[in-house]
């Protein structure tokens, strides 16, 4: 199962291979991480199909910001579930998250438990 | 010689008369009556042509110098002056006739004539000094009633200046009084200015601050979950370990790793205490978000001060308090932000606490601590208080208890931002924080809420 990771700090990708090291190690999961919104369209545009089912998304990143990703990807592929993960947890930004059809909102620090469990769920629904 | 008698009497008569407007004393007036008294008696001799004839004739001669010597003479008749010299010519006239006539008759014929031009001449003399005398006396009649018209005046005016002066005092008193109130007023306006300055110094600070933290809080996130997944690993690796072979490099290694462990602790440690400042400086700088509900301010303070002694007993260093609540049932609902204001309860009895233990350590076997939590209805306001019997706050810091990032607990134990939140949070509900304190007695909280109108 491919997550996507999108924050414009480059040390997530190494924090999130950390994490979930013994998830891709068995195989899992597969992580891919793109530094911008536009990286990230690019990459999910790269397949087609995607394979990607999950895309977590950072908001406040210059150039595109993650609730735009969030209303590009949701148009492009409404099949992948999108969460947001900000370091602002105020109701604007998640009201705005979710009326655009976001699947969950993480605050910064991230809840490693929290985030599991949600990747577990999807795993197991599928 | 009946004219000189005359010329008594109606001298004597005119000064009499004019005692009236001057006060003559006693002595005068009594001069006055027996002179007219005489001059009556000789009038009357002369027209009886009684003998002897020269003798009184004589003596009206004595009588009327005396009356002018009496009138030049007197201190208080020195202004008839003019008067008294008016008889004067036909008085010698008249003496000179009577000597000659007495002494000499023959030579009385010769210089008859000479005597009655003379009388004339006196006669002229006499009426001129009588005008000259009447225009004097008018212009003294003036002058008195100039004087007194004046006096009159001055003493209005004395009057009305003392009036003045009263009125002067009455204003002065006045002025000084609305002084006083412009002064306080005044002082009470720089104060608020200053606090002005100081909350708007606040306000940009905490916007600074709150965009510091944001900016510090994602670097702090990695170094905390960087150092978590290390400690993880390095649990992993000590599970590893045993399968390898001993060894003294095995020896070093493990030596090495649990240095590493403790160094990761310490890491973790401190970064969430940067992490707990952060959270405060964002949370003091946040904008009133959540919504003003109608709460039982009793619940809410019986749920978070048993709250805030649970968690003070779940962490190190818990402390043995006595919490006595008197809390007025009677209490309306007020309308707060009860999220915020749980804090506010939170904050200033984890503070008694933290104070209370301080005085615990000192080691004095008498002393118990205990926090007593208090409500009252005052009417159009709400009284809160929070007291505690610990060490007390110094006066020379009382002032700075609420200002962000004063602390007086030592190294790592507080981030002095809570009673600045705390202050912040009853701000918003436009409410008012007073600390009262003795130093070595107790710290009391007091808490002014205005209740509302809905």
């Amino acid at each position: 199962m491919k997550i996507l990771f999108v924050d414009d700090e480059r040390d997530v990708e190494d924090l999130f291979r950390q994490k979930f090291r013994k998830e891709i190690k068995s195989g899992h999961l597969e992580l891919a991480f793109a530094f911008s919104g536009q990286e990230a369209l690019d990459l999910l545009n790269s397949e087609d199909p995607p394979k990607f089912v999950y895309v977590f998304s950072d908001i406040n990143m210059p150039g595109m910001s993650g609730l735009e990703l969030l209303e590009e990807i949701k148009s492009r592929f409404p099949a992948i579930q999108v969460s947001m993960i900000s370091a602002y947890g105020d109701q604007e930004n998640y009201d705005k998250a979710m009326s655009s059809g976001a699947k969950g909102f993480f605050t910064k620090p991230v809840d490693f438990e929290k985030l599991k469990l949600e990747i577990a769920a999807l795993t197991s629904g599928k | 010689m009946i004219l000189i008698n005359l010329i008594s009497l109606s001298l004597l008569y005119y000064l009499k008369k004019s005692s009236g407007a001057q006060e003559f004393p006693e002595r005068l007036h009594r001069y006055f009556k027996y002179g007219m008294i005489a001059a009556g008696v000789l009038i009357a001799l002369g027209i009886s042509n009684a003998p002897p004839e020269i003798l009184f004739e004589l003596l009206s001669f004595v009588l009327v110098g005396a009356v002018i010597y009496l009138m030049l003479n007197t201190p208080e008749l020195v202004y008839l002056k003019t008067l008294a010299i008016t008889p004067l010519p036909i008085v010698g006239v008249k003496l000179l006739e009577y000597l000659v006539r007495t002494i000499s008759p023959a030579i009385f014929e010769i210089v008859e004539n000479y005597l009655d031009a003379a009388g004339v001449f006196a006669f002229i003399w006499a009426v001129t000094m009588w005008l000259n005398h009447r225009k004097q006396m008018k212009e003294i009649e003036i002058e008195r009633i100039i004087t007194k018209e004046q006096e009159r005046q001055l003493r209005q005016t004395e009057e009305q200046k003392s009036q003045l002066e009263l009125l002067v005092a009455e204003r002065t008193s006045e002025i000084l009084s609305q002084k006083e109130e412009l002064q306080h007023a005044l002082d009470h306006l720089r104060a608020t200015q200053e606090q002005l300055i100081q909350q708007e110094k606040l306000a940009s600070l905490g916007q600074l601050t709150a965009g510091i933290a944001h900016e510090i809080k994602n670097p702090l996130n990695f170094v905390n979950n960087f150092s978590e997944l290390s400690a993880d690993f390095l649990h992993e690796i000590s599970e590893e370990m045993p399968k390898i072979p001993d060894s003294p490099e095995k020896e070093n290694i493990l030596d090495l790793l649990e240095n590493i462990k403790s160094n990761l602790a310490k890491i973790r440690h401190h970064g969430s205490r940067a992490d707990s400042i952060v959270r405060s400086m964002l949370m003091h700088s946040r904008g009133g978000t959540g919504t003003m509900d109608p709460t039982d301010l009793n619940a809410l303070i019986r749920e978070y001060s048993n709250l805030a002694f649970h968690g003070m007993r779940a962490n190190p260093n818990p402390i043995n308090v006595d919490i006595q609540l008197s809390l007025d049932e009677n209490l309306p609902k007020i309308k707060l932000n009860s999220e915020d204001f749980s804090r506010v309860i939170l904050n200033l009895v984890k503070n008694a606490f933290d104070a209370m233990r301080e005085k615990l350590s000192a080691k004095n076997p008498e002393y118990k601590a205990k926090v007593e939590i208090r409500t009252r209805d005052l009417g159009d306001k709400v009284l809160i208080e929070v007291e505690d019997n610990g060490p007390g706050v110094p006066d020379q810091i009382r002032d700075k208890l609420l200002m962000p990032f004063f602390t007086t607990k030592k190294g790592t134990e507080g981030t002095g931002l809570g009673l600045s939140i705390t202050h912040d949070i009853i701000k918003s509900h436009e409410g008012t924080l007073e600390i009262k304190s003795e130093e070595g007695k107790f710290t009391c909280f007091s808490i002014l809420l205005p209740k509302s109108t809905e």
